[in-house]
């Protein structure tokens, strides 16, 4: 087969294209995947003691006896109890710097880190709770984890539903340029089934090409996807310096490993999409 | 006019009965013909043109399924062969045709090879026959030529060369003068003559009567669609000789406008 078919450049810029697309989609699906899981697991070995109570006097009692409990539970790693004055400050952005009057019931808030065996059942320190601290509330942060891993599951499912979108297009570009090359090269076909070429040599030859030139635009695309990733992972870590909320660019050599996956699949599917294209329209001649 | 042989002792190659080319199923191409040939024949396909002379030289390489009728090769039923025993049966079968049909983006080495390539013969092993070929049909200086750099004798004398590299037991050689000079026309046919002589059976599509004439050998010749054995022409007269030439001039001129 000559080089220089019906596609050739444009069908490798299309190509790029396509996998530069998919590169992205398949990054997003893991960035999502990836913060969801990192603040997820933050939260999974803490949990939250909140006192309220209709008075200072009482809540400060109840603080007291919720860390005892706390302290005496097995399980339990650290106790950080928030003085008033930390309590206060949390407080600050809705009520104001300074004008919290000493008799406002500010509640209680007890940082507790706990062992994975306690975390998986609370009933026991709960009950504990209850009966010596009654205004003591446990907060495991279900509601947090819970909604943050739902929409973390669209998030994927969504650039995962892209990916395979763009998937479906390179395969249906291919079969088409597969096709328009036969059309084109009629002539050589003709030619190569007269000295006796068979079907499946015929489609070696357009499937090599295809898997070549799949190959190359494939590795072009994620080339230019890696440099935005890069570029973008940079940018948002200068606008968020704790690294809190957007972990999964940087670093990630796992995500990297996937994204090298993207080329490789590429050519497969302008492969195989090239022969089976080849294979049934020879199919129909005699 | 019509001569019985008896060729019992060589193997039949090719057996037309009763076939039948109808390409839009109502007006026939070709009706009722019937043909053997035998190892080691050579024939002249001769009639004017568009009596179907292309036509029968596409069904013996499997270009063309016939309409109806029974069309024999190496002692198998064409319509009943599967799709993918039809590269086997194309490989014992060299073709060779007016406008060459040579692959422009490979050189003439890499042409005469191809049906070797295709096949998935190694190179070192076929790559001493295509130089001997090369050398065979005059072009041993041109193996690594380009089709676009060689004149309409040498294409033509590349494409024989590459219809016989698969030591083929049939020939077929579709007006292989058509594009050529004269001279070149007359070294092509003696080539082919030659070739004949050292076994391969040959079946030569033409209209230039001058070269049949020349080369005294058996004539098929197609009339409207029908075919006939005749055997050799010795000599024309002045008034057949006219008609040939007018013939061959409305071949020319069709082949020219196709």
């Amino acid at each position: 087969m000559p080089e220089a078919g019906a596609a050739g450049a444009p069908l490798m810029t299309v190509i790029a294209v396509i996998s530069f697309l998919a590169c992205l989609a398949l990054a997003g699906f893991f960035f999502v995947r990836q913060a969801a899981q990192q603040w997820t697991s933050d939260l999974s070995g803490s949990i939250t003691v909140q006192i309220v109570g209709d008075s200072p006097s009482v809540i400060d009692r109840d603080i007291a006896a919720a860390e005892n409990v706390l302290r005496a539970t097995s399980g339990v790693e650290e106790v950080r109890v928030y003085s008033l004055e930390q309590r206060r400050k949390l407080l600050e952005p809705w009520l104001g710097k300074g004008r919290v009057s000493d008799s406002l019931p500010v509640p209680g808030i007890i940082a507790v880190e706990v062992s994975p065996a306690l975390r998986k059942d609370l009933s026991g320190l709960q009950m504990d709770l209850a009966n010596r601290a009654p205004g003591a509330r446990l907060d495991d942060h279900g509601v947090w984890n819970d909604s943050l891993s739902a929409s973390a599951q669209t998030g994927q499912i969504l650039a995962f539903g892209i990916f395979l979108l763009i998937m479906v297009a390179a395969c249906a570009v291919i079969i088409y340029a597969a096709r328009a090359g036969l059309a084109a090269n009629k002539e050589i076909i003709d030619v190569l089934h007269l000295v006796g070429a068979s079907d499946e040599f015929i489609a070696a030859e357009v499937q090599r090409r295809f898997f070549v030139l799949g190959l190359r635009g494939a590795l072009m695309g994620l080339s230019l996807a890696i440099i935005v990733l890069l570029l973008s992972g940079w940018a948002l870590q200068g606008l968020e310096p704790s690294g809190y909320f957007l972990p999964a660019i940087r670093n990630n050599s796992a995500t990297m490993v996937w994204l090298l996956m993207v080329p490789l699949l590429i050519c497969t599917v302008a492969a195989v999409s090239a022969k089976q294209t080849v294979m049934r329209s020879l199919s129909g001649r005699w | 006019m019509v001569i019985a042989q008896s060729h019992k002792q060589r193997s039949v190659l090719v057996n037309f009965e009763n076939v039948g080319l109808s390409y839009d199923g109502v007006s026939e191409t070709l009706r009722d013909v019937n043909m053997v040939i035998r190892d080691g024949d050579f024939r002249f396909l001769t009639g004017p043109s568009g009596a179907g002379k292309t036509s029968l030289m596409r069904m013996i390489y499997l270009a063309q399924k016939p309409s109806s009728g029974r069309l024999t090769l190496f002692g198998e039923n064409i319509n009943q062969l599967p799709r993918d025993q039809l590269p086997l049966m194309r490989r014992r079968i060299g073709v060779v045709f007016q406008e060459f049909r040579l692959l422009e983006h490979l050189t003439a080495f890499e042409n005469i090879a191809l049906p070797m390539r295709v096949q998935g013969v190694n190179q070192n092993e076929y790559a001493q026959d295509v130089t001997e070929l090369l050398t065979w049909v005059g072009l041993g200086d041109r193996v690594n030529a380009l089709p676009e750099t060689l004149s309409g004798g040498e294409k033509q004398r590349v494409a024989l060369a590459r219809a016989l590299v698969s030591k083929p037991d049939l020939i077929l050689a579709d007006e292989p003068t058509g594009n050529v000079d004269p001279i070149m026309g007359e070294r092509i046919m003696r080539l082919l003559v030659e070739l004949n002589r050292l076994g391969t059976a040959v079946i030569v599509a033409t209209h230039d009567l001058t070269l049949v004439r020349r080369m005294k050998k058996n004539i098929l010749r197609l009339k409207d669609g029908r075919l006939s054995l005749h055997g050799p022409l010795k000599d024309i007269s002045p008034a057949t000789r006219a008609e040939a030439s007018s013939r061959a001039a409305g071949d020319e001129r069709s082949a020219l406008g196709a």
